[in-house]
């Protein structure tokens, strides 16, 4: 009972919170309201009770990747509407309704709860973290590692790219020498 | 640069005065092998910690062995020096008690920020008598001409500071400012530049007073 | 209602009550410590002691004019407040405070009540904590941005760099302890320090605990790494255009981070709040808890801050490998 209304809820809320984002022209609504979804997405992990899938998500999505877009949203005048180029709006009509007409027969085919089975059933004796940690690396740990691989691999091209000029500081830099360099 | 360098070689004088010790901690390494170094000797060494310490030892002191700094002002007052220059004071004469104010209106044409304003007329024995005298202390900037100026110190700086007040302009007039004449044994003289001679006593005659 | 129920709502009051009391004498402390560490006397007049500032503070905040830029978003300025602060408060909802205890039966009402030890205990509690806190860090950058205000603006972005680097710090630096441990959840943390001082885990894993602490300091906004309101280089940061009550709220979030991150330290390294012999657990973590506190006002008062760059060096050069390596050798132990 209980479970059911905060479901629905936490639906709506989620749901309308992501339509603002959509269509909001304010770059500080959307963000708001993309990071506000993000935790209502995690109160149905905890509804479900994947507590710890729930908290990842809290950690990883609310506090570092919607950090970082919100890094990068500093660089807008957040006090004004944003006027997004649309080229055309025919495209924009046909891509979104295939997108959507896709999203509906790929969940269409597991609506029936029949086609629905659990790869890896939970095992009541374990702890939410230790389920993930067995699933991780013993069934999909090939995956797991690869994605490592591929996160390293972006890491060290990160700092690569933004590396080269690590060396200099410009606090160490005499005043002089920062002037004539402006002059060049 | 000149007189930049001079500053700096009094202000090392004086440190070398006070005792206090010059650390010589030489170039900071920027990067490599050196900086790596230094930090984990910083580390180990528990700088930090020793910081930590001082404030510590200062809390000790403070709180147990009477060494707090705190003056409660309003309540406690620090002594101030003698030449301080506050609030304007008028002093008397010291035998008949009549202010020195002589009228001549030398600190009225001195005030470069146009605070003392005054008004003189001769009275029945053809004597200069003050009849205004304010000055303006939401103007006046302390700067001590009109102490200065005057030719008879009937005008001189006092060592009341407290001159906040609610409006720009804070008027004092001249009998606020005089000495009462009950407290005349006790008015002190101005010992700065321009004060009375060790012998003026002797000195002091009646202003003539026919012309 | 069962006893358990009544029990944990009154836990719930107990925490929010407290805490934000707590949050507010904080500030007295915090005052009267850094003027005694400075040979000062601190607030003295008001009451005795100057004990009744906090409630002249108060009412200063509680009737001070409310002000909102006129170009800020009116909607994301007074809602960045409340999120400070709620997070604060929900972070608190994981952690263990006291022993359980019954309330006994004499008393009216709630007697028999079960008081537990944790409001909910789920079994990821510590990754629950620092998730929330993770989520606070929204306070500070929507009020940076939604404010209209080039220290804001500054604000906001020194809270996204530095929060973001020291969650990597303060996740890595707990991830030893939890794998000796092998749980999650803080009620295991206490368990497994019953035995006294010697079972401490800070002996065990004293680089963790010293990670974690300067960690917590940076998540907290305290001293050496308080760059979100710098008032020498940024005036206030993210608080600049901020009066009244909507200030008092992120001040109340932040009192409740400096709580909560004691209370982790004290439970997950210095043993929780088992009795030592005859001396009773209560009082112990209580004193834990005020230590740890004390240790934050202690350093405000004797390290400098640091430089934005130096505090990002610190992190990703020294901390976080740090971090790892001491992860990686815990396993290796744990292994043999």
């Amino acid at each position: 009972m209980f479970e059911q209304i905060a479901f629905y809820i936490f639906s709506v809320l989620t749901i309308g919170l992501f339509l603002v984002t959509v269509f909001s022209k304010n770059v500080l609504y959307a963000m708001t309201s993309l990071a506000s979804g993000m935790v209502l997405i995690a109160g149905f992990f905890f509804l479900v009770g994947a507590d710890f899938l729930g908290v990842v998500q809290l950690i990883v999505y609310v506090g570092a990747v919607m950090a970082l877009y919100a890094f990068g949203m500093m660089f807008f005048n957040v006090t004004k509407d944003l006027k997004e180029k649309t080229t055309s709006n025919i495209w924009v009509m046909i891509v979104g309704v295939s997108v959507a007409l896709l999203m509906t027969l790929m969940f269409g085919g597991v609506v029936n709860p029949e086609a629905i089975y659990a790869s890896l059933p939970i095992n009541s004796n374990m702890t939410n973290p230790q389920a993930v940690g067995m699933a991780l690396f013993t069934k999909y740990l090939v995956p797991f590692e690869v994605a490592a691989i591929m996160l390293l691999i972006a890491m060290i091209g990160g700092i690569i790219l933004a590396g080269k000029k690590m060396d200099t500081s410009l606090t160490n830099i005499e005043d002089e020498e920062l002037q004539r360099k402006d002059v060049k | 640069m000149a007189h930049i360098e001079e500053h700096k070689e009094t202000q090392i004088a004086q440190t070398e005065k006070q005792n206090y010790v010059m650390l010589n901690l030489g170039k900071t390494p920027d990067y490599g092998m050196p900086a790596f170094i230094q930090v984990v000797k910083r580390s180990l060494s528990l700088e930090l910690l020793k910081g930590l310490g001082v404030t510590f030892r200062e809390m000790i002191n403070g709180l147990f062995r009477g060494k707090m700094h705190t003056t409660k002002y309003p309540f406690e007052k620090l002594p101030i020096a003698p030449r301080y220059r506050a609030i304007h004071e008028m002093l008397r004469l010291l035998e008949s008690g009549h202010y020195r104010c002589i009228g001549c209106g030398l600190c009225e044409k001195i005030c470069i920020s146009n605070c003392i304003a005054m008004e003189t007329r001769y009275d029945e024995n053809q004597r200069k008598e003050v009849s205004e005298y304010t000055i303006n202390f939401g103007r006046c900037i302390f700067c001590g001409y009109c102490a200065e100026v005057c030719p008879e110190l009937a005008i001189v700086h006092g060592g009341r500071y407290e001159t906040a007040g609610e409006q720009r302009a804070g008027f004092s007039l001249f009998e606020d400012m005089l000495t009462p004449i009950d407290k005349l044994k006790e008015q002190k003289e101005f010992a700065g530049f321009g004060s009375v001679s060790p012998n003026a006593d002797e000195n002091i005659k009646k202003t003539p007073l026919a012309y | 209602m069962d006893a358990l129920m009544i029990g944990t709502i009154i836990k719930i009051l107990i925490i929010l009550l407290i805490v934000s009391a707590i949050a507010g004498f904080g500030t007295y402390i915090e005052r009267k410590v850094l003027a005694f560490m400075q040979r000062r006397l601190g607030p003295m007049h008001v009451g005795p002691f100057g004990l009744l500032q906090i409630a002249a503070d108060g009412i200063k905040l509680f009737t001070k004019e409310d002000i909102i830029p006129q170009n800020a978003n009116k909607f994301i300025f007074s809602l960045a407040p409340t999120i400070t602060a709620a997070t604060a408060f929900i972070a608190m909802a994981a952690l263990p405070l006291f022993p359980t205890f019954t309330i006994p039966e004499a008393l009216p009402l709630i007697g028999g009540a079960i008081v537990p030890s944790v409001i909910a205990d789920i079994n990821i509690g510590i990754l629950f904590i620092l998730g929330t806190m993770a989520a606070g860090l929204y306070g500070p950058l929507l009020a940076g941005m939604a404010q209209s205000n080039k220290w804001g603006i500054l604000g906001s972005a020194r809270t996204a760099v530095q929060f973001l680097s020291y969650e990597v710090v303060t996740g890595l630096s707990v991830l030893a302890p939890i794998m000796l441990v092998g749980s999650l959840s803080l009620i295991d943390f206490n368990d497994a320090q019953i035995g006294g001082i010697g079972s401490w885990l800070i002996w065990q894993q004293p680089v963790a605990f010293i990670l974690f602490l300067i960690a917590g300091f940076a998540e907290t906004n305290r001293t050496p790494f308080d760059l979100l309101e710098h008032e020498a280089e940024i005036i206030s940061g993210y608080v600049t255009e901020y009066s009244g009550l909507r200030w008092g709220m992120f001040f109340i979030g932040e009192y409740t981070n400096m709580v909560t991150i004691s209370i982790i330290a004290a439970v997950v390294f210095c043993g929780g709040y088992n009795d030592i012999g005859f001396v009773s657990g209560w009082l112990l973590f209580i004193l834990k808890v005020v230590f740890f506190f004390f240790l934050m006002l202690w350093v405000r008062a004797a390290w400098p801050h640091v430089r934005p760059d130096q505090m990002m060096w610190l992190c990703w050069k020294v901390l976080m490998p740090l971090a790892v390596v001491n992860v990686v050798i815990t396993g290796i132990i744990i292994m043999l």
